[in-house]
């Protein structure tokens, strides 16, 4: 048997590290300790892409320089997707997007990117799953439900490991919460410490906790035992190290007084010690805004114009296709998958171009489509999993194409 | 072409609340191969509470068309294996509960859960990948 | 998990030791470990007071009697690979305490649980804590699944 390689998934914002992949002649054989999302990932889509202008088959140089053409003559450009790439793709992204002049946005825009703002600005504290994995005794998974979205997060971090100061598992050293309106798998191992809210009561359920917090009777207009909230309240404040991970359930429930998580989390730390993680879903969404950050000083939705950098909620992947982008250049990612037919349909009208190692949905109605190397897979580089933490991410076998990072710069050097 | 009458009887139709979620397995299959059938096996699927379902007269495994002001898809129902809050529906993100969300977004973020629809008995075929990049 | 305090409930609590155990509690740890069976306890097999307990206790009792054999049967198809078991099943840990006792995939071959190509398969069944002398009702690695993809029979 052939000698395995240690690999780092890229299956999601989880970045397991211990991955074991057996590989000969240049193909995957079998692959140890990665999930059933990581093995998928490293077993390659089976529609892979090919280079195209107008749906017919073209050589790759000569997609990359119709794609030049649309993205130099476009008034309003918008570069979207990015978090299926690696930093060193998105650092190439963005200077793209500010040698044309153009919005640069990533899947981040409508899934975590609010909580990783609160997160960098430092309103909310943060730890790493490595602190969890070695202290934390109270989690807690709220409008998250990691055992469908991040299958190894209970396993390697959050729940069942045993941590230098939790010796004895979980069984003894460790409470999981979940707070949800359904009992996902998730809730199924939290067993007696599943909180069944209705869609839509995340805000309340916070104030009522902060209520138990400090002493005083919950109120809620929707059935729910107090008694539980009270007990729950006396969960949070025992905590020596408490962790809650915030998923789209929350985010999306709160989004619009999205100030109540600080609010929350300074009230809690009045009596406790908690940390707050986001569930962020593909493996390099969060290394999208740490490297915009540090380029404009803003996480995502970002504008280049004569006078720099600027943010805005009108510079948001959704805003730009509803109306604004005049022609779009997608990089890893599937936005008539993902994001409300009632937007993208408007992608079929203006000029569209796909980077991406798979073909896709949205590769169905591209003008211009460009293959790339997986990335971790056939392209190594760096990512930044869900807690911050820089990841190095090896390449597992040899592609024969470009990586996304080289088709971006090859794209930008026809460009200026 | 044969007169189907049950073709003019309009079955009832019922409000309810779509909530989009992940699923490892559906995603795990449409990474593999987004145009295959346990792709669309896995998410063109809405799971319901099984007492409503009974309530609204849809077997398990039934077909049933969803539709809001946005759009409108033909999906499997499935019964939930547990008890489910009421008027709720449960579908895995992708491009079959995407046809239904609104491209209101005040704060740049559409409304993926919570999702108003109207689901009815259908007798149409379960909407393919590739009618759904025509709608 | 069955408790000896749960089956000790169901016995006669007379201390008779007509089943060569000292107290009715050893006995009920006796067949826990099924060093002993119901059969061999006369009252509760004899007394008309005692048989609704004695249905009882055949009901919990019947699961141990599963896991004499290798009983483990892992449904394929619902598991998701999320390695719960694996970090969860005190064989593991004991035999690779610094890998699956952890949360990181196995690093020996000593353990019961591995995950490859995104399905859990288990091997050295044999020093499940369900079999041999000591044996107990162990569910640490049936409760931790998210899918109920393990079960034994
Ligand atoms: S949990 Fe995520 S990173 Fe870890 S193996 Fe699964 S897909 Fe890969
Ligand atoms: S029953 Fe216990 S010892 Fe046996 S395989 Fe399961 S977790 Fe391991
Ligand atoms: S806990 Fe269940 S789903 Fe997870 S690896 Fe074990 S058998 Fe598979």
């Amino acid at each position: 048997m052939t000698e395995p390689i240690t690999w780092t998934c890229t299956g999601c914002a989880l970045l397991c590290e211990d991955i074991q992949v057996f590989i000969k002649d240049n193909r995957v054989e079998k692959v140890e300790h990665a999930c059933l999302k990581g093995k998928a990932r490293v077993y390659r889509c089976k529609h892979t892409a090919i280079s195209t202008v107008d749906q017919d088959e073209v050589d790759v140089n000569t997609a990359i320089s119709q794609a030049a053409k649309i993205l130099e003559k476009a008034k309003n450009p918008l570069l979207y997707g990015w978090s299926n790439s690696t930093s060193e793709a998105q650092v190439a992204g963005i200077e793209l997007a500010q040698t044309l002049g153009a919005c640069i946005d990533s899947t981040s825009s409508f899934c975590q990117g609010i909580t990783i703002n609160e997160i960098m600005n430092g309103s909310v504290p943060s730890c790493t799953l490595e602190d969890v994995r070695e202290k934390a005794d109270v989690v807690i998974y709220w409008g998250a439900d990691p055992m469908s979205s991040h299958p190894r997060h209970l396993s390697k971090y959050s729940y069942f490991p045993r941590g230098e100061l939790r010796q004895r598992g979980y069984e003894e050293d460790r409470t999981a919460i979940c707070i949800d309106i359904t009992e996902s798998r998730t809730a199924k191992i939290c067993k007696g410490m599943f909180f069944s809210i209705p869609p839509g009561g995340d805000a309340e359920f916070m104030r009522a906790l902060m209520d138990g917090l400090a002493g005083r009777v919950p109120k809620l207009s929707y059935d729910f035992d107090v008694k539980r909230i009270l007990e729950l309240a006396a969960v949070l404040k025992k905590a020596e190290f408490g962790v809650i991970f915030v998923g789209l359930g929350l985010v999306y429930s709160i989004k619009e007084e999205f100030d109540l998580i600080s609010e929350f989390m300074s009230t809690l730390n009045k009596f406790s010690n908690f940390f707050l993680i986001p569930m962020a879903g593909h493996f390099n969404m969060r290394g999208f805004n740490h490297n915009l950050h540090e380029k404009t000083g803003f996480i995502h939705r970002v504008a280049f114009t004569k006078n720099g950098p600027v943010p805005g909620v009108e510079y948001s992947v959704v805003e730009q296709l509803k109306h604004g982008a005049d022609a779009v250049m997608v990089v890893g990612s599937d936005p008539l998958a993902s994001l409300p037919l009632s937007i993208t349909r408007r992608l079929k009208d203006i000029p569209l171009i796909l980077v991406d190692p798979c073909s896709n949905l949205t590769s169905r109605v591209a003008d211009v489509t460009i293959p790339c190397g997986a990335s971790g897979i056939e392209v190594g580089g760096t990512a930044v999993r869900l807690d911050g933490r820089k990841m190095d991410i090896s390449p597992l076998i040899r592609g024969n194409g470009l990586s996304d990072e080289m088709v971006v710069r090859r794209i930008m050097e026809e460009v200026s | 072409m044969a007169l189907d009458v049950g073709k003019f009887i309009k079955a009832p139709e019922y409000d309810i609340k779509i909530i989009s979620r992940r699923d490892v397995f559906q995603a795990s299959v449409c990474e593999e191969d987004r145009f295959g059938d346990d792709c669309l096996e896995l998410s063109a699927l809405i799971v319901l509470d099984a007492a409503e379902m009974k309530h609204m007269g849809i077997l398990d495994g039934a077909n049933v068309r969803l539709a809001s002001k946005w759009g409108s898809v033909v999906v499997r129902a499935r019964a939930s294996p547990r008890e489910e809050q009421k008027g709720l529906g449960f579908m895995v993100n992708g491009p079959w509960v995407n046809a239904l969300v609104s491209d209101e977004t005040p704060d740049g973020i559409p409304t993926f859960k919570y999702i108003e629809a109207k689901i009815t008995i259908s007798k149409d075929g379960i909407t393919g990948i590739q009618e759904l990049l025509l709608l | 998990m069955t408790s000896a305090m749960e089956i000790y409930q169901l016995l006669p609590k007379t201390n008779c030791k007509k089943c060569d155990e000292s107290t009715c509690m050893a006995f009920a740890v006796a067949l826990l470990s099924r060093t002993k069976q119901c059969t061999e306890c006369p009252p509760l097999m004899e007394e008309e007071k005692y048989i609704d307990s004695r249905q009882k206790l055949e009901t919990i009792l019947k699961p141990l009697e599963g896991a004499e054999e290798t009983g483990l049967i892992i449904h394929e198809e619902l598991c998701s690979g999320c390695g719960n078991c694996v970090v969860a099943c005190p064989v593991n840990v004991a035999n690779d305490p610094y890998g699956s006792g952890k949360g990181f995939g196995p690093t020996n071959g000593k353990v019961i649980f591995r995950v490859e190509n995104g399905k859990v398969k288990a091997a050295n069944i044999e020093e499940c804590r369900r079999f041999g002398k000591d044996r107990i009702l162990c569910r640490a690695c049936i409760d931790p699944c998210p899918t109920e993809a393990i079960e034994f029979v």
